[in-house]
């Protein structure tokens, strides 16, 4: 019955997609990292390549940026998307037009959204000629070395907030209303709500936005490759747009041995927060 | 007294946050407008000044002409991508879904613990490429779509999946017996019924699959046929001081998603979190 009725072959056509496309390059990835490789042949060279990823100028500030970028954007769209969807969801007569509104910067693609803060941001763009009406200096956003990877964090998530809002806020009115008014009538103060009732049952939501933001700010580098091509310097270099540098000039094995780094941390730090953050719901 | 003087607060708070608004989004929505209505020289100083010269038209028209029409071409494909990248998605991961959702043998196991890593696991961009080469579609459309769906298929099949699990097992056995085939089956009945699963998967993942610019700029550098993100990136740097024609190409290229979104905001917001809370 089982058998003839849901017959395997039905699941074959995406499997066999999912399988070539996707699971049997990340296979042979690993091989592939321990090459020199120009696609047509390759030559294994052990660990070569990741000694000299470890070596190169960039890798190590690729490494620290791309911590600070993936955390720094996590943590903010955690706080202001959990703060917003609280405030939306108080029924506050403009929280439709907020949710719209903070949602829509989702739907802009990077290329456009990058292309909008570079000309704002432009040493003679909008916020310096204002800035200028103050008497302050000019302000080079994404030009100066120490400024300009927080201003690539802050533009992330002005374009991300909306995801992790969303999220947040079908988590808030997934919350039967009985327990506010069974707490409001033991007299439960606002903090108790908060940490008794509202946190706990906001943890499948917070997690889903902790995974979703980490591996994005992990693995994605197109953002920030197209407001600031990983410059000044090192100064905005991730690990995504050192893997796009090296596959571009033609450095296949390498290329791959960075994307298999980053497999690795992701993987490191994904698995066992997941495991993490769900022994913390059962606590609660 | 408290509660009254509590309502006031929380009222100038909500002005103030509607407010702050017009200077987190609308002048960077207004700024984008209106520069694309300049002329260069007055496009060039950036400022949010009405333009003295209305030049919406011709912006815009050399937007579309330019290179012969090579905007145009751009947004064909990238038409054609989205839409057999989202067709054949729906059609494998629903068919997927239905049938590891329903036999719990090894392979079903299997495969869906391969599923699930791939939620997490990043690409292996060059093996992929390599892959593309192998198979002779390396720098083609239907390489990129076959990367796309490959790209989105755990997390559409992941929320079939969910959703099927509904949907009672007695349904398929008394189409069997009346004797339905396992085809006509998924096809006729449960495909149907699984139609709310596959608006989200549509809407939401077409946005995604058009805006990519990570694929394209990796399967299709040096590809004729670019999509319209790449074609909008490249006229970054051949428009760098061009800020009329830069923002009229910026706002055409994002004019499907504005208009998506102006009729279909509440169904877009809803099918964000469809699957998305249960993690």
């Amino acid at each position: 019955m089982n058998k003839k009725t849901y017959p395997i072959r039905m699941a074959i056509p995406g499997l066999l997609i999912y399988l070539i496309i996707f699971v049997i390059p990340t296979f042979a990835s690993f091989y592939f990292s321990m090459t020199r490789w120009n696609l047509r042949t390759s030559e294994f060279t052990g660990l070569e390549n990741y000694v000299t990823f470890f070596t190169m100028t960039s890798t190590k500030s690729a490494l620290k940026n791309t911590a600070i970028y993936a955390s720094v954007c996590c943590l903010a769209k955690l706080i202001l998307g959990l703060l917003l969807a609280r405030y939306v969801c108080s029924g506050v007569r403009s929280g439709n037009y907020l949710k719209i509104l903070i949602f829509f910067p989702t739907l802009l693609g990077n290329v456009v959204t990058a292309t909008a803060f570079q000309s704002i941001l432009e040493p003679n763009g909008i916020v310096n000629q204002v800035l200028a009406v103050f008497g302050i200096p000019t302000v080079r956003f994404l030009t100066d070395k120490r400024l300009a990877l927080a201003t690539c964090c802050v533009i992330d998530i002005w374009q991300g907030l909306g995801t992790a809002t969303i999220i947040f806020i079908a988590g808030l009115s997934a919350i039967p209303r009985d327990y506010y008014e069974a707490a409001s009538i033991d007299g439960a103060r606002d903090f108790q709500v908060f940490r008794k009732i509202t946190l706990p049952l906001m943890v499948p939501s917070i997690n889903t936005v902790l995974t979703l933001s980490l591996i994005g700010g992990i693995r994605t580098y197109d953002l920030i490759y197209t407001l600031t091509g990983g410059g000044p310097g090192y100064a905005t270099e991730v690990m995504g747009s050192v893997v796009y540098k090296l596959f571009s000039r033609g450095s296949y094995g390498l290329a791959t041995t960075g994307n298999v780094i980053i497999f690795v941390i992701v993987s490191v730090i994904v698995f066992p927060l997941n495991a993490f953050v769900s022994r913390w719901e059962e606590q609660l | 007294m408290m509660v009254r003087k509590r309502s006031l607060f929380s009222k100038i708070a909500e002005v103030f946050l509607v407010v702050l608004t017009i200077f987190t989004h609308w002048i960077v929505f207004y700024f984008a407008i209106i520069t694309s209505g300049k002329n260069k020289a007055e496009a060039g100083r950036l400022d949010l000044r009405l333009p003295t010269e209305w030049n919406f038209v011709e912006n815009y028209t050399y937007v579309l002409t330019y290179q012969n029409g090579a905007f145009l071409r751009a947004l064909k494909n990238s038409v054609i991508l989205t839409v057999f990248s989202i067709l054949i998605l729906v059609l494998t991961a629903s068919a997927t879904a239905y049938i590891l959702q329903r036999r719990t043998g090894l392979i079903g196991k299997i495969s869906n613990k391969i599923i699930i890593a791939g939620l997490i696991v990043p690409a292996s961009i060059v093996p992929t490429y390599w892959m593309l080469k192998l198979l002779h579609i390396a720098g083609t459309l239907p390489g990129l779509v076959l990367v796309e769906v490959a790209t989105l298929f755990p997390f559409a099949t992941m929320l079939y999946k969910g959703y099927i699990a509904s949907i009672p097992k007695e349904i398929d056995e008394a189409a069997i017996i009346d004797g339905c085939s396992a085809e006509a089956l998924f096809a006729r009945i449960i495909f149907p019924m699984i139609k709310p699963i596959t608006a989200t998967v549509v809407i939401l993942r077409s946005i995604v699959v058009y805006n990519d610019f990570q694929n394209p700029q990796y399967y299709m550098s040096g590809s004729r046929s670019q999509t319209v993100q790449l074609f909008v990136y490249s006229m970054k740097s051949a428009w760098t001081t061009d800020y009329g024609h830069m923002f009229a190409a910026a706002i055409l290229v994002s004019m499907p998603m504005i208009l998506l979104y102006l009729f279909l905001n509440q169904k877009i917001l809803e099918g964000m979190t469809a699957g998305a809370v249960k993690g």
